[in-house]
């Protein structure tokens, strides 16, 4: 191969003029990602509410159980699982259906020219739909259990941003390694499975006791605190927002910097 | 102006088979030196275009020829800027337009019409935009009532006609077709012809991969004959037509070309 041309600079700028056209290609991921749900659940009478009534049957059952378990009052364990569980799928969809960004993509890529980044921005933006239908269920909880919301809640909104921004590194990271090596989106799935377990997402931090020093090391936990803690009137983690800003600023950059190398392989791995 | 110019161009395969497509051996292979797995780094790569230099300017309707695996297709995806060449350049003028696959952007389940904007969405035309043409769209595929039924239902035909009439449903200044075109019947081939001669004038350009000799006489009037790769011969579609059909002298290249170079990329 020739690693003469294009020449390193001209890369960059085609990376960064791809990063730039994706985003102005809104209308162009926002459907795609319309069509997707709609493909998915097509025929069915309830569309994408199916999930939200899975995830129904999920924190009642889990709720009635580990309540108990931990031994928290259902009012305060439920509204503390349904945000967790919420912003949890979210978060795991992304990084699992991160894999298959430019995969599922393979067609298209063969034979249109367009921004890579619009196949990432489809893939953050359909997991945003699926999570707009899934937060349904919170308001419902709060209510029922008369959880009271502050305006500190706004803050949220940042939050949100933060995490579309880290599903967009995450999807075009792990849409490159996964083109390129196709045993990683297994490899992921199954430690998303476990990261699952290990984040304090249906178990409150506390639980663990001395482990808990151990948390801010798992940014996935920051991803679910930075957005549960204000809803529920409490302050994050000290270290939540720092861990999640951190992240967000090397994923990007790193990223960026295997983008600009292997944007133009990316045709030829798939 | 629009015109195409490639120059000494090379494009390689990285051809990753089995383990080469695991991350896992290739990290075994690292930590151990190479002893347990040392096939996770071996790499093939298969020249599909070798040393190909092309001049096609304003006006040409090129028909690309070649037995299977010959190139073609290849040659229009580097067209179509999807491949970046191993070695050598393409300089380019004008809006390109690529059509290699009928299908690209068909959603089975949806209707004619709405697969007309949906395709369109692919092409890089606004939803809003679209919209404004679907009429003038629906009626040059004549397909009538199965245009509000689902594309799944359609043949092979008819999705030519639609892919067809969408693609070009803005006169592109390049416009790149593949083989696909000649499942289109001949009543619907005439009439995609007079559409193309509007706008194939002076002003645009054609490139049509095809093994039809009647298609390709018809709709081109250079002609590119591409065998393992390489260019064999250029020049008028009539005499690129005849060694074609003729059949081509063997070549002494071995079908596959092994690239003794190491990979210095993934």
């Amino acid at each position: 191969m020739n690693e003469d041309w294009p020449a390193p600079e001209s890369r960059s700028a085609a990376a960064r003029a791809d990063l730039v056209e994706g985003v102005s290609k809104f209308w162009m991921w926002s459907a795609m990602a319309m069509q997707d749900i709609r493909m998915r659940y097509r025929g069915s009478l309830l569309g994408p509410f199916w999930l939200t009534i899975s995830m129904v049957i999920m924190i009642a059952a889990m709720g009635l159980i580990y309540a108990r378990m931990f031994n928290m009052e259902l009012e305060h364990y439920l509204p503390f699982l349904t945000i967790g569980l919420v912003i949890w799928g979210f978060v795991s969809t992304v990084i699992t259906e991160g894999c298959q960004t430019f995969l599922s993509a393979q067609n298209v890529i063969t034979q249109v020219r367009m921004p890579f980044s619009v196949h990432a921005w489809r893939t953050v933006y359909r997991n945003m739909i699926v999570m707009a239908h899934n937060v349904v269920t919170i308001p419902l909880v709060m209510i029922i259990f008369s959880v009271p919301v502050g305006w500190q809640a706004i803050i949220i909104l940042p939050a949100l941003v933060l995490l579309a921004i880290n599903g967009l590194w995450v999807s075009i990271l792990l849409g490159m390694i996964s083109a390129r090596y196709r045993d990683v989106p297994p490899i992921v799935a199954s430690f998303v499975g476990v990261i699952f377990f290990v984040t304090p997402i249906f178990w409150p931090p506390e639980a663990v006791g001395a482990w808990m020093d151990v948390l801010p090391f798992n940014p996935l936990f920051a991803a679910v605190d930075v957005v549960r803690a204000p809803l529920l009137g409490k302050a994050p983690m000290a270290y939540s927002w720092p861990v999640l800003l951190a992240v967000t600023v090397v994923g990007c950059l790193g990223t960026f910097a295997l983008f600009t190398k292997f944007r133009a392989r990316i045709a030829y791995w798939i | 102006m629009a015109f195409l110019r490639l120059v000494n161009l090379t494009v390689e395969f990285p051809m990753y088979q089995g383990s080469s497509r695991s991350l896992k051996k290739l990290l075994v292979a690292t930590t151990t030196q190479g002893n347990i797995a040392r096939d996770a780094t071996d790499r093939i790569n298969v020249r599909a275009l070798n040393d190909v230099t092309i001049d096609i300017e304003d006006g040409d309707r090129v028909g690309l020829v070649g037995a299977n695996g010959a190139g073609k297709t290849t040659l229009l995806r580097v067209l179509g800027g999807i491949y970046l060449p191993s070695r050598g350049r393409v300089y380019s003028s004008g809006k390109i337009s690529a059509v290699l696959d009928v299908s690209l952007g068909l959603n089975p389940d949806a209707t004619g019409r709405e697969n007309i904007i949906l395709r369109g969405m692919y092409m890089n035309i606004h939803p809003r935009e679209m919209r404004e043409r679907v009429d003038e769209i629906a009626e040059f595929t004549e397909l009538g009532p199965y245009l509000d039924m689902p594309a799944r239902t359609y043949s092979a035909g008819m999705m030519v006609r639609l892919g067809f009439a969408v693609s070009t449903c803005i006169p592109p200044e390049i416009l790149l077709m593949d083989e696909w075109l000649s499942a289109g019947d001949a009543r619907f081939l005439d009439k995609a012809q007079k559409r193309m001669e509007q706008f194939v004038g002076s002003s645009s350009i054609l490139v049509l991969a095809s093994h039809s000799p009647t298609l390709l006489s018809k709709w081109c009037n250079r002609g590119i004959l591409l065998q393992q790769g390489r260019i064999v011969q250029q020049g008028d579609i009539k005499d690129v037509i005849a060694t074609y059909t003729e059949g081509l002298p063997r070549s002494s290249d071995k079908p596959s070309d092994k690239s003794s170079e190491p990979p210095s990329q993934l």
